[in-house]
C-alpha cells in the first residue's frame, strides 16, 4: 500500500451555486495525511462555502469528495445525485473536525459539558469515558481549570480553545479551521495559534482559512490563493509568498493585508 | 231649635265625614293609578309628589293608603339609587305602625346594603367557600391536565412546522389555523355537542381536557416554533459538525435553549388558561366560575362572586411567581 501518497482527502470538480451565483467552481484538492493546507482568498471567495461543503453543511452541485478512499456524501439513484443517509453523512462529519469563526459553543452546558458532548451522544460513550476525553483535551488546550463554568464567563481566546477541544474530543482525522481568530481581539489571537500549532506539531491533517499571513507562513505545507470560487495559485509558503508576487491579483491582496 | 241645630250640625257632620272618607278613598285610587302611570312613562319624580299627597292617618284611623304610599316610594327611591330617602320612608311608616313587615324587611335589607357589616360577609365567605373551592379544584384539574398535554403538543406541532416533510408542515400549518383561528368556546361545543353526531360521546371532562388541550397545543405551538427559530443557526451547525443527527441537535443543543425564551409567553398562555377554563361551564362542567355564579343565583349575594374572583387572583399570581423562578433557572448559565 502506497499509504504515504494516498491521499486523506481528495476533491474533484466541486462546484456549488447560490441562486445565480457560483460560490465554489470546479474546485481540485488533495490533502495528504498529516499536511497543512492553508487557504486565503479575499472576502467572497468562497473560502467558507468549500470547507462546509467537505463536511457536507452545504450541499454541493457537483463534484466528488472521497474521504480515505470512500466516496462519501452523494449517491446516484436514478441517475440523480442525492445526499446520502442520514447516518452516514454523520458518520462522516464524526471524523472531521470544524472550528467556525463564531466559536459556536453551546451556550447551555458547561466548558466540560461541550467537550464530552460529542463523544457522549454522537459516539456513546459512557459518561465516565467522555468525561476523561473531555477532561484530557481540555488539559491539552489549556483550559482544565475552566472546567466547571458557562461559555458565557470565557474570553474569546478561551472560548475558540474550548470549541477546538470540543472537536478534538471526536478524535477526528481531519480538522477544518474557518477563520478561527477573526472574531478576536488582537491580543487573543495568539494563544488561539498557538494551540493550533501544537496540534500541528502532533501531526493532525489540517485545512486552515485566515487573514493572518504571517500565521500562514509559519505553519503550512501548503498556501493556496482563492478568487471567486476558483484557486488561482497555489505552493510551499516559500513558493507562495516569494514567486506568487508576481501576480497582480495575489500581490494587491498580500499588499492589502500586510 | 237647639235640638234641631244639634241634630243637623250631627248629620252633616257625619255627611261630612261620611263624604269626606269615602271621597278621599275614591281620590287615592285615582292617585296611585296617576303615580303608576307616570312611574311607567318614567317621570318618577311625578309620581313621587302624588305619592307624597297622601298623608298621615289620625290616630286609630285606616293607615292602609298612607302605608302603601310610603311603601311604593321607598321601592321608587331604592331604584332611584337614593337609599337614604327610601329608608326614610319606612321610618315614617314605622312610626306610626311598628309592627309593618314590610317596611321593616325592606329597612334592613337597605341597611344592610348600606353598611356590610364585616361578620356578616364573613359568614358569606364561610358559607361559599366549600362550593367555590370545590370548582376551584376542577378548574386546577383542567389547568394541570391542559398544561401537561400543550407543552408536548405543542412541541409536535412546532416540529411539525419546520418539518421539511410538505404533508407534515402543512398538517401542523392546518391545526394552527384551525384552533387560533375560531373560538375556543366553539371548539368546545364542537367537541361536546358535535362529535356525538358523528358517533363519538364523550363525558364533559374528557371534552375539556381534549378542547383547551388541542386550542393551546395549537398556540404553544407556534410560540415554540418562534423559540426553536430564534436560536443561532450556528448551534445547528455546530451540533451537526460534531457529527449529531438532526433529532440529537434538536434534543440536546436547540430545544434546551429555548427554556428560558419559552417561559415569558408559556407563562402568559398558562395564566390565560387559568381564566379560559371558565368557558367549560357551557358545557356542563362546574368549576370555579360556574360554582360562583350558581351561588350568586341562589342568593343574589355578590360575595360569592368577589370570593370567586379572588381565587382566580390567588391562582395566577401562584402561577406568575412559579413562572419567574423558572425563567430565571432555564436562564441561569447567560450569567457572567
Ligand atoms: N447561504 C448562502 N446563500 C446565498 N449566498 C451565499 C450563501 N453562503 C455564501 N453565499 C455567497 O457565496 C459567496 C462565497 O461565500 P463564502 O462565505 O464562501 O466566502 P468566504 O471566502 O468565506 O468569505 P469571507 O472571507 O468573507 O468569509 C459569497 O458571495 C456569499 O455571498
Ligand atoms: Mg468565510
Amino acid at each position: 500500500m502506497s499509504s504515504a501518497k494516498e491521499p486523506l482527502l481528495k476533491l474533484t470538480g466541486i462546484t456549488k451555486h447560490f441562486k445565480n451565483l457560483t460560490a465554489v467552481n470546479g474546485i481540485n484538492l488533495e490533502v495528504q495525511p498529516g499536511e497543512k493546507l492553508v487557504i486565503i482568498g479575499p472576502s467572497g471567495s468562497g473560502k467558507s462555502t468549500l470547507l462546509r461543503s467537505i463536511n457536507l453543511l452545504e450541499e454541493i452541485d457537483d463534484g466528488t469528495i472521497t474521504f480515505e478512499g470512500h466516496q462519501v456524501g452523494y449517491v446516484t439513484r436514478l441517475g440523480k445525485r442525492h445526499l446520502d443517509k442520514p447516518h452516514q453523512i454523520c458518520a462522516l462529519r464524526a471524523e472531521i473536525g470544524m472550528v467556525f469563526q463564531h466559536f459556536h459553543l453551546f451556550p447551555h452546558m458547561t466548558v466540560l459539558g461541550n467537550v464530552m458532548e460529542g463523544p457522549l451522544t454522537v459516539q456513546k460513550k459512557t459518561r465516565e469515558e467522555a468525561r476523561q476525553t473531555a477532561v484530557d483535551m481540555l488539559a491539552k488546550v489549556g483550559l482544565s481549570d475552566k472546567r466547571d463554568v458557562f461559555p458565557a464567563t470565557l474570553s474569546g481566546g478561551q472560548k475558540q480553545r474550548v470549541a477546538i477541544a470540543r472537536a478534538l474530543a471526536m478524535r477526528p482525522k481531519l480538522m477544518l479551521f474557518d477563520e478561527p481568530t477573526s472574531a478576536l481581539d488582537p491580543e487573543l489571537v495568539g494563544e488561539v495559534f498557538d494551540t493550533i500549532h501544537s496540534l500541528a506539531d502532533e501531526g493532525m491533517t489540517m485545512l486552515i482559512v485566515t487573514h493572518h499571513m504571517g500565521f500562514a507562513r509559519e505553519l503550512a505545507d501548503r498556501v493556496i490563493f482563492m478568487e471567486s470560487g476558483r484557486f488561482l495559485a497555489e505552493g510551499t509558503p516559500q513558493e507562495f509568498f516569494c514567486k506568487s508576487q508576481d501576480n497582480e491579483r495575489i500581490r494587491g491582496f498580500l499588499n492589502r493585508l500586510l | 231649635m237647639r235640638y234641631l241645630i244639634s241634630r243637623a250640625a250631627a248629620a252633616l257632620l257625619f255627611l261630612c265625614i261620611f263624604a269626606g272618607t269615602s271621597l278621599a278613598a275614591t281620590d287615592y285610587d285615582q292617585l296611585f293609578r296617576q303615580s303608576s302611570d307616570l312611574m311607567v312613562q318614567g317621570d318618577l319624580e311625578g309620581s313621587l309628589k302624588l305619592l307624597k299627597q297622601v298623608p298621615a292617618p289620625a290616630p286609630g284611623d285606616d293607615g292602609s293608603a298612607f302605608v302603601s304610599s310610603r311603601m311604593q316610594a321607598a321601592r321608587i327611591y331604592s331604584s332611584q339609587g337614593t337609599p337614604e330617602a327610601a329608608m326614610e320612608a319606612c321610618r315614617e311608616v314605622l312610626k306610626l305602625f311598628p309592627d309593618n313587615s314590610e317596611a321593616r324587611n325592606l329597612l334592613t335589607a337597605l341597611e344592610k346594603q348600606q353598611k356590610p357589616r364585616w361578620h356578616t360577609i364573613l359568614a358569606d365567605c364561610l358559607r361559599f367557600l366549600p362550593a367555590l373551592a370545590k370548582g376551584a379544584t376542577m378548574t386546577l384539574l383542567l389547568v394541570f391536565c391542559t398544561m401537561l398535554i400543550s407543552p408536548l403538543g405543542g412541541l409536535l406541532i412546532a416540529l411539525g412546522r419546520i418539518s421539511t416533510f410538505r404533508p407534515v408542515s402543512a398538517l401542523c400549518w392546518f391545526i394552527i389555523w384551525f384552533f387560533r383561528g375560531t373560538p375556543l368556546l366553539l371548539q368546545l361545543f364542537f367537541i361536546y355537542y358535535g362529535l356525538p353526531a358523528l358517533g363519538i360521546t364523550l363525558a364533559p371532562l374528557t371534552a375539556a381536557v381534549i378542547g383547551l388541550g388541542l386550542n393551546y397545543s395549537a398556540y404553544l405551538g407556534e410560540i415554540i416554533r418562534g423559540a426553536i427559530q430564534s436560536i443561532d443557526h450556528g448551534q445547528m451547525e455546530a451540533a451537526k459538525a460534531i457529527g449529531m443527527t438532526y433529532g440529537q441537535a434538536m434534543r440536546r443543543v436547540i430545544i434546551p435553549q429555548t427554556y428560558k425564551r419559552l417561559m415569558p409567553p408559556i407563562g402568559n398562555e398558562f395564566i390565560a388558561l387559568i381564566k379560559d377554563t371558565a368557558l367549560v361551564s357551557t358545557i356542563a362542567m362546574v368549576e370555579l366560575m360556574r360554582s360562583a355564579d350558581q351561588l350568586f343565583n341562589t342568593y343574589f349575594n355578590i360575595t360569592a362572586l368577589v370570593l370567586a374572583a379572588l381565587i382566580y387572583l390567588v391562582l395566577t399570581t401562584i402561577f406568575t411567581f412559579i413562572f419567574e423562578k423558572i425563567e430565571y433557572r432555564a436562564g441561569i448559565y447567560e450569567q457572567r
